[in-house]
């Protein structure tokens, strides 16, 4: 697993402040780090395309914010992702949680939308990576690098066990 | 009173300073058209107006952030109305201009009529709520939008009000243009 107080200090290195989102298991000693984290605020938001919304608004503001959902969330910001934040160009990280693999096999609820998430990430254009206990800080800094770059948003997958026992 | 008369009654109240997110559709074209400033007009993504205003006021807390919604747009993002509710963010202001009506796709019907806006906004107490019914009443205008804007808090105004007959034309700027003016004003 990775230490989740490092992954928010170097969040923080790139200058996120602010982020919001739909809560996944899988990301529980994540948001445990984050609520402990007076630096970076966390806003829960009802639904994934409303938390897109918020964190549009804010980087319009002049912020920079990332995002925290589920996998099945991915099929709740389709609009808000290609008629906001890929047409306006705005950059967001957005991370999310990489269900309905072999360790959900008890959770059917997430095996179509784990089957699909990588087309469906390859469908909406977004650049997306994987990112392990080994590998995260190179893999993430690169996805911000590429972020700045096209000015729109990026994703990373997080499998179980990688932000959260 | 028809919705684009109310926008238009917003440019001798607004001044210059508040940046303003409106919903997508003929709402946006109004405000493109009706008032002045780069604003942000949403030109798809409907239904976030008001989550788009509610990370705005978070990142500019000295600035008014003016939302304004139909009530198509607002009633498909209801739910972030009640995260505004838990954060209840100063500096946002919510105008929702509500023909019960999906007006920019022809004029089909939407379940606002069904509604106690006033009830059903205080409920998520946000207790500054107001509603009024302008359709056949131009009194009090000018002074229900001072209240909401130049009074401090959040405040929500709900307006009922007539179709609109004006036809305005297309933005014509792409959402990128759109952002960089917006950006570049800031
Ligand atoms: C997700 C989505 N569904 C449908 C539409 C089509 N659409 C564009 S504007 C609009 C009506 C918006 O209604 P309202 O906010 O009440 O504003 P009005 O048109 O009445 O001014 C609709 C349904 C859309 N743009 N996006």
């Amino acid at each position: 697993m990775i230490e989740t107080s490092y992954f928010l200090n170097h969040l923080l290195d790139h200058g996120f402040t602010f982020s919001t989102g739909v809560p996944c298991s899988y990301f529980k000693d994540l948001f445990i780090a984050l609520e402990k984290d007076d630096r970076i605020s966390y806003l829960p938001a009802t639904r994934e395309d409303e938390a897109m919304g918020i964190a549009s608004g804010y980087f319009l503001g002049g912020g920079k914010t990332f995002l925290i959902i589920q996998n099945s969330g991915l099929a709740t910001i389709g609009d808000a992702l290609t008629s906001l934040a890929q047409l306006y160009q705005i950059p967001l990280l957005v991370i999310v949680s990489y269900r309905g693999l072999k360790p959900d096999r008890d959770f059917p609820e997430h095996s179509i939308m784990g089957d699909v998430t990588k087309p469906v990430l390859d469908a909406y254009q977004i650049p997306y990576w994987i990112i392990e206990e080994t590998n995260w800080k190179v893999v993430l800094d690169n996805a911000l690098e590429v972020m700045e770059e096209i000015s729109r948003p990026v994703c990373i997958l997080v499998k179980k066990g990688v932000l959260s026992e | 009173m028809k919705g684009a008369e109310i926008i238009s009654k917003l440019s001798t109240i607004l001044d210059g300073e508040e940046l303003i997110v409106s919903s997508n559709g003929n709402v946006s074209r109004q405000v493109y058209h009706l008032l002045q400033g780069d604003q942000i007009y949403l030109r798809g993504s409907m239904g976030l107006p008001v989550p788009i205003g509610l990370g705005l006021a978070l990142a500019q807390p000295y600035r008014t952030v003016l939302v304004i919604t139909g009530d198509g747009n607002f009633l498909m993002g209801l739910s972030s109305l009640t995260t505004v509710a838990h954060i209840k963010p100063h500096n946002l202001k919510i105008i929702i201009l509500d023909n019960e009506l999906y007006a920019t796709t022809g004029g089909q019907e939407t379940v606002s009529s069904a509604i106690d806006y006033k009830a059903m906004i205080q409920g998520m107490s946000i207790d500054s709520v107001k509603s009024y019914d302008m359709r056949d009443d131009e009194n009090l205008i000018t002074e229900m939008l001072k209240d909401t804007l130049k009074e401090k808090g959040l405040k929500v105004l709900h307006l009922k009000v007539e179709e609109d007959t004006i036809q305005l034309e297309n933005i014509p700027h792409h959402p990128r243009e759109i952002k960089d003016n917006f950006v570049k004003r800031l």
